[in-house]
């Protein structure tokens, strides 16, 4: 659990002079954060990622405190277990692609960047330098080297801002690949509705520095054949939604025919909206 | 008409070791002071910029001053590790390293400086400290900038007239460099080895200009 409470001055157009946000985002979740801009999105990110610093507030990840003002923490950008991908994506242009990947990779982890780099459809240019790929290519190195030290966050910068259609759609499927295969916590800075439809289980809007809405997406497209086997439900109480954890995902939704699931059932999700049917004891 | 070509090698050996020293202790302080936020960095700045606009005899002057053996700081370094540094070739390193300081600390600075913000910050948020990130990913993007500083230094060095001729002299093989010899050949109306002298350093300094100009076209990251 990432709990999040930070306070910045900041002059927004209309008149607002504080960024203030106070969220919690769960272990696993992906995120996304939406909003005009100059709304504060990507500060957000750069506070988290120790970029910038808040005027007060905590900052909290699992049992780690990365900033607290009234105890006088503030852990450095290299102390944090985060992965950023930069709007610009910040490639180092002096390295090739696999070098960029590995510039930071634990020395031990040579299959795990090997993986990463399949991973991600990155093979046929592992020798380029990035100023010889495409916007989309240069998106997904981004990734995987944000994702190499198998981060506790992974912070995502208008990833998709720049791609056209297909490129786009194929950093998602990227995207929605790793963060079922490692489940890491992600916030998702995005402009567009549909990257965030097929992407986020849940949405932040924020608008002036503030939050606006804060609403869990259910639902969303999903990998037709994609079958699962349910290893946990429960009722979240507070948020008042259904928590389902499969083999490989984890899956939320208010809809009240989900308390009729049980553990062992083969979840099978088809069609890319909202079709789901149940196979009891597969 | 023979030269003594003495003056001329004492030149580029002093523009060569002035550079490399120059080189060791400008990457890590142009690196400081283009990534710190250090509240005095501009006096740090203005101290290293002062050889831009001070005379060479005013620096001359007060180096004179600080490594003459009568001094508290000459005396000590003749005490200490026997060095006097007027009047000899060691003095005239040291005195351009300060005199030549600014050259090259200030195109590496600026280099570091223009290079996008978000490679460094991606760096650090990849675990890697400054130090690694200046070495692995900043300063191979700024090579343009380096020899720029390198070639800077260098002809600043070749070119120094006022600032040798307080520190070090004219004593030949010691501090009687190219400059110097101009000087001397011309005040003993002797034009054509002062000629000789003039031309040599003018090709010397268009050589390296040209080679850098080339060099700086081709390097890419």
């Amino acid at each position: 659990m990432i709990q999040i409470g930070v306070v910045l001055p900041r002059l927004f157009a209309e008149g607002a002079t504080e960024l203030q946000v106070q969220v919690a985002l769960e272990s696993g979740s992906l995120t996304a954060l939406v909003g005009p801009s100059g709304s504060g999105k990507t500060t957000l990110l750069r506070l988290l990622a120790g970029l910038e610093t808040p005027r007060t507030g905590r900052i909290t990840v699992d049992e780690a405190v990365w900033f607290d003002k009234k105890e006088g923490i503030n852990w450095l950008p290299q102390q944090r277990s985060i992965g950023y991908v930069f709007q610009d994506t910040a490639l180092f242009p002096n390295m090739t692609v696999r070098e960029n990947v590995t510039y930071a990779a634990p020395k031990d982890q040579f299959d795990f960047v090997n993986e990463l780099i399949e991973g991600t459809g990155l093979e046929p240019f592992v020798d380029q330098k990035p100023g010889r790929l495409s916007g989309g290519q240069r998106q997904r190195v981004a990734l995987a080297r944000a994702l190499v030290r198998r981060p506790k966050l992974l912070l995502l910068d208008e990833p998709f801002a720049a791609l056209d259609a297909q490129s786009s759609q194929q950093l998602q499927q990227v995207l929605v690949k790793l963060h079922q295969r490692w489940q890491t916590t992600t916030l998702l800075v995005s402009h567009h509705d549909a990257d965030v439809q097929a992407l986020a289980d849940r949405v932040i809007r924020l608008v002036e520095g503030h939050i606006q809405s804060d609403e869990l997406i259910v639902n969303r497209p999903i990998d037709p054949l994609m079958q699962e086997r349910i290893t946990q439900i429960e009722y979240d109480e507070n948020r008042q939604h259904w928590v389902i954890e499969t083999t490989n995902s984890r899956l939320q939704s208010v809809i009240p025919a989900w308390g009729q699931l049980k553990v062992g059932d083969i979840l099978q999700l088809a069609g890319i909206t909202q079709e789901m049917s149940v196979d009891r004891g597969v | 008409m023979p030269i003594d070509w003495d003056p001329i090698w004492l030149t580029l050996r002093l523009a060569g070791i002035t550079t490399v020293l120059l080189l060791l202790i400008s990457v890590p302080l142009a690196g400081w002071l283009a990534l710190s936020r250090f509240r005095l960095k501009p006096v740090v700045e203005a101290f290293i910029s002062l050889p831009l606009v001070l005379p060479p005899s005013v620096v001359g002057f007060y180096l004179l001053l600080a490594f003459s053996p009568t001094s508290a700081f000459g005396a000590w370094l003749l005490q200490t590790v026997n060095l006097q540094l007027v009047f000899s070739f060691e003095g005239l390193v040291v005195a351009s390293l300060i005199y030549s300081l600014p050259f090259m600390v200030h195109p590496v600075q600026a280099g570091l400086e223009n290079l996008p913000a978000s490679w460094r910050e991606a760096s650090y948020t990849l675990g890697q400290s400054p130090v690694r990130t200046l070495v692995r990913v900043l300063l191979p993007n700024c090579k343009p900038a380096l020899l720029t500083g390198i070639v800077l230094t260098f002809a600043h060095t070749i070119g120094e007239f006022g600032l040798v001729l307080m520190i070090g002299g004219n004593l030949p093989d010691q501090t009687r460099v190219a400059s110097i010899a101009i000087y001397d050949e011309v005040e003993l109306l002797h034009f054509d080895t002062a000629h000789a002298y003039a031309a040599l350093l003018l090709a010397i300094s268009f050589a390296i200009l040209l080679l850098v100009y080339g060099i700086n076209k081709r390097v890419t990251v």
